[in-house]
């Protein structure tokens, strides 16, 4: 598929999406599409690391937290416009993206993936414990300002679900562009025999540190918008569960298929907010559907579905 | 013997029921066909914070059981639609959106914990709904004006009227036992730090003599408090005082028994009182001080002793203090839709600004909601030292609202409030 196609292929998606959240007026599915949204890019930009890269992070929610509380911060100071204090969110972590990922991308496997941990609950304890800056186990208090820039008033619930829709459309595009270009197929490389690839040229430290801080920023973009979203940021952002739901949001999708990440948020979410409706036993009730998911599929639904599409092909003749 | 009484029903079961259906029968044709008023309500119902989800529940039903079988809102019923918050701020701010938009709630009573009560706040600052908060005791909520909203009613108690009222009692106690240096140990969370800080800052206000010799803030939720109890072991204070709760404080105790500290060094706690934490003490030390949360006995009023006993009959189990904050909050809003037969949200938040209304928790059997920030006063508030069996607090001493008023307003001006 060539990136034109694509690109129209991403407009057309986003357009349907802002169409039926807006013909329906129903303020609750607004709300549903823009936590799908949201959560879709945070299971995508996880995927940089874990589906191509090969790289398991544990700790990616602190991209997610770091975004909401620097773009709640700079809001609340009530003297930068709201493109400004995401671009400068976005800088802030490039840098921090650089310099964690520069010491977790020196350990493979199940260390790099506790440090990443550890990176995680270093800035989770932060958050929590410097009450006066960031209101700790309250979280940011007093709303979010959220000033009309370029004739957009994200002040009213659908100009910010337009928004929404359509940065997180954008950003998905610009994921898929990396991984399909050759950046992404030495990624793969890397993922598949890291020492290969240090062989044929690819400067694999390198590759991961960018591919981390690639990963990061979409992280942290997706936490921006769920700043804008409930006016707020909170400790939860960054803890280590919410990692995990994002790990899980891959593991149903399938991470060898791109849109897997977005199939596995959309279940997860539909998932949560069902089984949180009908009864109060809803970890227990999760934990079994996920178990089977899991246990009967072992694989991502779309992972499934793409082997059996592989499989229906049909095979080149034997030569002669 | 026959179908009927095996499953327990007599003739003059029957004739109850058949009764109750005629009298009831006007208000059930009535209501029949009319859209219920919704009221949402986000709470904590599973984890370890379960116990306040089912007390608000219960608190809440309770009021509206007696509100629908009077007849309702001219025969429009009530419907509470509670759901879990898991006492996380961020599914607070999801399950709040979700009552509103998808469930159709009218109105809310967010009785979630503190970090999701602020959460529930920013989401009605965008939407306007009227909310009753019932369980954040947490004084900025509604006292620091960036934070409170004109839509938004606290129907708790709040720290800072708890740290007054102890560190009153406390003060008193000091001098007749000579207590001047004092140790703090409380969760490291905005109500532990909220709590320990307005309790100190008060004391020495009331008894300036008194010096702080340690502090020690253990994580919410700790298992072990090995380290902060050996502290008090070293530091030899002459009284400490605790905001720990629940089963925080249950566990905090048992663990001091081990050392046994609070045999030679009296404790200070406004969270002990409380049917559901006291009970749970396995060995109560000779010399602690609490504040009442909830008691059956306290205020000592019919009215209380009544609605302690239909809050049993009805859930099955002791209320808490999240029960009485969530039936005064509950109770509110209830006269406020009967007052103004709406429930415009606009129109209840005018009506509820000042109220007084019959409550068994309040001073003389009174509530209000004042006006000026919105929150509930003159609930009855009081010090004793606690037994381990009924009636758990002897020797209670009232709190005088005139003097919380007074070191109220100064707290308020060191803040910046007012």
């Amino acid at each position: 598929m060539t990136a034109r196609l694509e690109l129209i292929l991403g407009a057309v998606f986003a357009a349907v999406l802002i169409a039926i959240g807006l013909s329906l007026g129903d303020k609750a599915v607004i709300d549903v599409l823009m936590r799908l949204s949201i959560f879709s890019l945070l299971a995508l930009s996880l995927n940089i690391l874990v589906g191509y890269t090969g790289l398991v992070s544990f700790g990616h929610a602190m991209f997610f937290g770091f975004g909401a509380y620097v773009f709640g911060l700079l809001m609340q100071t009530n003297a930068i416009s709201i493109p400004a204090a995401a671009a400068v969110t976005l800088l802030a972590t490039c840098v921090w993206g650089a310099v964690s990922g520069a010491l977790c991308i020196r350990l493979t496997e199940i260390y790099f993936s506790f440090l990443t941990l550890a990176f995680q609950m270093l800035l989770y304890s932060v958050i929590a414990g410097w009450v006066s800056l960031t209101g700790g186990d309250q979280g940011l208090m007093g709303g979010i300002p959220r000033p009309p820039f370029l004739g957009i008033d994200l002040a009213q619930p659908r100009q910010l679900f337009v928004l929404t829709v359509i940065v997180s459309v954008l950003s998905a595009l610009a994921i898929r562009q990396i991984v399909q270009s050759p950046f992404g197929y030495a990624l793969r490389m890397i993922r598949d025999n890291a020492e290969r690839a240090r062989f044929l040229g690819v400067p694999v430290q390198r590759y991961k540190l960018q591919a981390f801080v690639l990963s990061g920023i979409f992280g942290s973009l997706a936490g921006i918008l769920m700043s804008l979203y409930v006016s707020g940021a909170y400790p939860n952002f960054a803890f280590w569960t919410l990692s995990g739901d994002a790990i899980i949001m891959i593991v149903l999708g399938g991470i060898t298929v791109f849109l897997g990440p977005v199939l596995g948020a959309v279940l997860f979410q539909f998932l949560n907010d069902y089984i949180n409706r009908i009864t109060e036993h809803h970890g227990m009730v999760m934990g079994v559907v996920l178990l089977v998911i899991v246990l009967g599929l072992r694989k991502g639904v779309l992972d499934v579905l793409d082997e059996w599409r592989q499989s229906r092909k049909p095979r080149p003749e034997a030569a002669p | 013997m026959t179908a009927i009484s095996r499953t327990g029903l007599n003739r003059r079961t029957l004739m109850a029921g058949a009764a109750a259906g005629v009298l009831a029968a006007p208000h059930v044709s009535r209501g029949q066909g009319k859209e219920p008023i919704k009221i949402g309500m986000p709470t904590v119902l599973s984890g370890r914070f379960t116990v306040v989800g089912d007390s608000a529940r219960g608190a809440a039903g309770l009021a509206i059981d007696a509100f629908n079988a009077a007849g309702g809102l001219d025969g429009r019923m009530i419907e509470l639609v509670a759901r879990d918050d898991k006492a996380r701020p961020d599914e607070a701010a999801r399950v709040v959106r979700e009552l509103l938009n998808a469930d159709g709630c009218h109105l809310l009573i967010s009785s979630s914990t503190t970090a999701g009560a602020f959460a529930i706040q920013e989401v009605v600052r965008e939407t306007g709904h009227l909310c009753i908060q019932t369980i954040s005791e947490t004084s900025s909520l509604t006292a620091d004006p960036k934070i409170r909203l004109p839509n938004v009613f606290r129907g708790a108690r709040q720290v800072v009227h708890d740290a007054i009222a102890g560190a009153s009692y406390a003060a008193k106690v000091a001098k007749e036992r000579g207590l001047k240096k004092w140790m703090t140990n409380s969760p490291d969370f905005a109500y532990g730090r909220d709590a320990t800080g307005q309790f100190v800052e008060s004391l020495k206000k009331i008894a300036p003599d008194t010096t702080i010799i340690g502090e020690a803030w253990p994580k919410f939720m700790a298992p072990d408090y090995t380290e902060s109890l050996t502290q008090v072991l070293t530091s030899k204070p002459d009284a400490l005082f605790t905001a720990h709760s629940g089963g925080d404080i249950v566990a905090f105790m048992d663990q001091a028994k081990l050392y046994n500290i609070f045999d030679k060094v009296p404790m200070f706690t406004p969270n002990l009182a409380d049917l559901t934490s006291i009970k749970q003490i396995k060995k109560l030390p000779p010399d602690v001080r609490s504040g009442t949360r909830y008691l059956a006995t306290y205020p000592d009023t019919a009215a209380n002793h009544d609605w302690h006993d239909a809050y049993v009959k009805r859930n099955g189990g002791e209320p808490s203090n999240w029960s009485w904050e969530t039936a005064a909050g509950t109770a509110f809003l209830l006269e406020a839709i009967k007052k103004t037969k709406s429930i415009d949200g606009k129109v209840l938040a005018e009506a509820l600004r000042g109220m007084t209304i019959d409550s068994p928790f309040g001073i003389g059997g009174k509530l209000t909601m004042r006006a000026e920030d919105q929150t509930l006063i003159n609930y009855a508030i009081g010090w004793g030292s606690v037994l381990a069996e009924p009636p758990y607090l002897k020797n209670i001493q009232d709190t005088d609202w005139s003097e919380i008023f007074h070191y109220e307003t100064e707290w308020k001006k060191s803040k910046g409030f007012i």
